[in-house]
């Protein structure tokens, strides 16, 4: 095989790729990336068995031409160091050429180098996505549900099906779902373009993090795959798989209260600044709790106490408090995200007492929503 | 590294009350006074062994960890009391309060010891007359004799009380130490034990003497970090200041009982453990704190001891979670060989103010449930107050 490509675009293709390459694989040649070269272009693959991330450059595009194929082939080779090569080649023309068995000639202006490729006759085939349900989504908006549910997941592994986002379609609204137990995100999103019917999976959470950084910021269109045991999302060149959760995803839906005894209306960037503040006073080891009370007044009170360190109180204003007063207490952490899930604006806080699951939303959008647990208290 | 005691020199005391258990025996009963007196255990079962045991006693031979029976065989008068640790706790407390009514800078290192630093009230002037009226308020408040250590760290006023015992006070000398310490085998001083005596002797270190004047780098091959400390300390340097938080932080609260038959079953250890654990729960309860971190301490027919512990992500006091965790410990670590102690601590213990558990799908309609159990019984208490009501348990 044979071709001659223009650096900054094998650049592109390989940083999106590499995104999937992980030291601690055990099949050797996933520390590899596959080439495969055609005459209508090539393709880059990278797997670490979870996920699996394809691109395409074309050998033409918009008029101008990347790559001239010489020879059709593939070959395998280690992806740090064809990634760190084609960084630091000196010109844009990079020629790379397989002769003599597996050694590749990767040439760039003066420099020349040899490395020793690997047969891809052993690289994995791609996932199958066959009978997949199929919609789509605008990719700015894939990613801020990503960003608005996946910091619930679970960080054990425990219950491995909880280090997932539920993604489950019922009457035509996508609903995304995280939650480690102790706080839930939940986002519903209504897709323009429709599955045949209705699914529900577990993405991983590592999965979606990875997609979020190679999703654009504009409103391409993202098409989704999901199938048995893989989904594949699908945006301009690039092919990205993920495996699936296996697993029974716990039924969410009868957690989220919808009778209240309190709800407050308050703004949402003052809340966050103020557990912030409150937050500081937390020991390292030890969690870090807030407590929150209202009294009658138009305010709530945020404070902590470390008794090593020093305790801290702030009235902050609401925008309106109905229903009996409130002490409750729970972690800052959990706070902080979701009030960054909902960013910014004026919010409802929705509490049935001090020892029950209390939610946060937007106040002009059902879209999010944010539950958290408090913490018990002796 | 610059010497704290040249650079600032300090008058540190070491207080260690004499047979202490046995001395508040004889204070509180005057009829023990004189007589070959110890606490055991349980003197009628036969692992009881000696806690601690009077000077008379100690005449015969009588030594603290001996088995009653072996005790008795040596002095066959020896009176044997059950040991009362509610009552010792209070009288330590009595004399720590004595020793803070002169200063703040007092450190509880034990039941029964204390340092106190003496430099601001005058123990660099008057240290021996300081220590003498410590030491008679003491005997003449609470009939109870304790010996003293003067010197100018921790460690040397450590090594002087213990010289004269009983009603000692010693004043020991940095330049006295190549005279009074050098010539000691190294397994007298403190912080050495079977182990790294074992150890010394295989590089040839015999005496303080030889391992004051030991190559660094032998010790630091032979104990690591602790070989340069010992090696400071038989030199009679010390640099560790005199800390009154420093018991707080190291608080903890624990049960361990000698078994009256060794045991070999898993069945038999589950109510020992659960026993402990109540025991445990109730001192947790008193002081209205709970544990991090959560040990168990086996001790096999041959003596050999294992301590193994847990640090829990959320603090704990019930009864039940203790018994729980020890359980769980005991069985991934008992190596099926009989055993003749069992113990459970709490350590790393917070106030129950501090504590919070994080709620979770699948308890916070549980833990509901138990808040408003307390709450309740919290409010029943403040109104009719203490015992009015307690928790029961089901009948199996």
């Amino acid at each position: 095989m044979q071709f001659e490509i223009m650096r900054d675009r094998l650049l592109d293709g390989l940083s999106d790729v590499v995104k999937a390459i992980s030291s601690k694989v055990t099949t050797p040649i996933l520390t590899g990336i596959k080439l495969e070269i055609t005459e209508k272009g090539l393709t880059m693959t990278g797997s670490d068995s979870d996920i699996t991330i394809s691109t395409f450059i074309p050998v033409e595009e918009d008029g101008t031409q990347i790559i001239q194929t010489i020879q059709p082939g593939t070959l395998v080779l280690q992806a740090k160091v064809f990634n760190e090569i084609i960084r630091k080649l000196p010109t844009n023309e990079v020629m790379i050429e397989l002769r003599d068995g597996m050694k590749t000639h990767i040439r760039s202006g003066q420099s020349e180098f040899h490395i020793i490729a690997q047969s891809a006759d052993e690289y994995p085939i791609l996932p199958d996505v066959k009978d997949a349900e199929r919609f789509e989504m605008p990719a700015d908006l894939m990613k801020s549900l990503i960003r608005e549910t996946v910091f619930a997941v679970s960080q054990q592994e425990t219950r491995p099906v909880l280090t997932g986002v539920q993604w489950i379609m019922k009457e035509h609204e996508l609903y995304c779902i995280a939650t480690d137990s102790h706080r839930l995100a939940r986002r519903i999103v209504t897709p323009e373009i429709q599955a045949n019917s209705p699914f529900n999976a577990v993405i991983p959470g590592k999965s979606l993090q990875e997609l979020s950084k190679i999703l654009p910021d504009d409103s391409t269109a993202v098409e989704i795959f999901i199938a048995n045991q893989q989904v594949l999302f699908k945006l301009h060149n690039v092919l990205f798989y993920s495996r699936l959760l296996e697993g029974n995803y716990p039924d969410t839906s009868r957690l989220i209260p919808i009778e209240y005894k309190t709800s407050i209306t308050i703004n949402g960037r003052n809340l966050l600044q103020a557990i912030d503040r409150a937050s500081l006073l937390a020991r390292e080891d030890r969690n870090n709790i807030v407590h929150f009370s209202t009294d009658g007044s138009p305010h709530v009170q945020i404070s902590s106490n470390s008794p090593d360190v020093g305790n801290v109180e702030e009235l902050v204003e609401a925008v309106d408090i109905e229903g009996e007063p409130l002490k409750i207490s729970f972690s800052a952490k959990y706070m902080m995200d979701a009030l960054k899930a909902i960013d910014g604006q004026d919010l409802k806080i929705h509490f049935t007492g001090s020892m029950r699951p209390f939610i946060l939303k937007s106040i002009d959008s059902e879209a999010i929503l944010q539950l958290i647990l408090p913490v018990r208290t002796f | 590294m610059t010497d704290l005691t040249i650079a600032n020199p300090r008058v540190i005391m070491h207080l260690d009350m004499n047979s202490f258990f046995a001395s508040v025996e004889q204070a509180a009963n005057p009829e023990l006074k004189g007589i070959p007196l110890a606490v055991a255990g349980n003197p009628k079962e036969r692992r009881g062994i000696l806690v601690t045991c009077s000077y008379e006693a100690r005449a015969f031979g009588v030594y603290t960890t001996m088995n009653v029976g072996e005790a008795k065989r040596l002095c066959p008068n020896l009176t044997i009391v059950p040991p009362r640790h509610e009552l010792y706790r209070q009288m330590s407390d009595s004399v720590f309060d004595i020793l803070r009514s002169y200063t703040e800078w007092v450190e509880p290192v034990s039941i029964d010891e204390a340092y106190i630093d003496t430099t601001d009230i005058g123990g660099l002037t008057r240290a021996y007359d300081l220590a003498q009226e410590i030491q008679m308020r003491i005997l003449a408040e609470l009939d109870l004799p304790c010996s003293i250590g003067i010197a100018p760290n921790k460690f040397l006023a450590k090594t002087a009380s213990d010289m004269k015992k009983p009603m000692g006070i010693t004043i020991l000398r940095k330049r006295e130490v190549p005279k009074m310490l050098w010539p000691l085998p190294v397994i007298d001083m403190h912080g050495i034990g079977k182990r790294t005596e074992e150890k010394l002797h295989s590089a040839g270190i015999k005496t303080m003497g030889d391992l004051a004047t030991a190559e660094k780098i032998t010790l630091e091959a032979l104990l690591g970090k602790n070989g340069l400390r010992l090696k400071q300390r038989a030199n009679g340097m010390d640099t560790r200041p005199v800390d009154p938080e420093s018991a707080e932080e190291r608080k903890s609260i624990g049960s361990s009982t000698t078994l009256p038959v060794d045991l070999t079953e898993l069945e038999d250890c589950v109510p020992i453990f659960e026993r402990l654990a109540k025991k445990v729960a109730a001192r947790l309860e008193t002081k209205l704190l709970a544990g991090m971190t959560i040990s168990i301490q086996i001790r096999y027919a041959d003596w050999q001891n294992t301590t193994r512990s847990r640090t829990l992500q959320q603090a704990i006091y019930l009864e039940e979670d203790l018994t729980k965790v020890a359980l769980q410990l005991f069985q991934q670590h008992w190596n099926h060989e009989p055993i003749r102690l069992l113990g459970i601590t709490a350590a790393n213990v917070i106030e129950r103010s501090e504590m919070v558990k994080q709620l979770t799908f699948d308890n916070f309609e549980q833990q509901e449930k138990e808040y408003e159990m307390d709450q309740l019984m919290s409010s029943l208490t403040q109104r009719f107050g203490d015992g009015i009501i307690k928790k029961g348990c089901t009948k199996k």
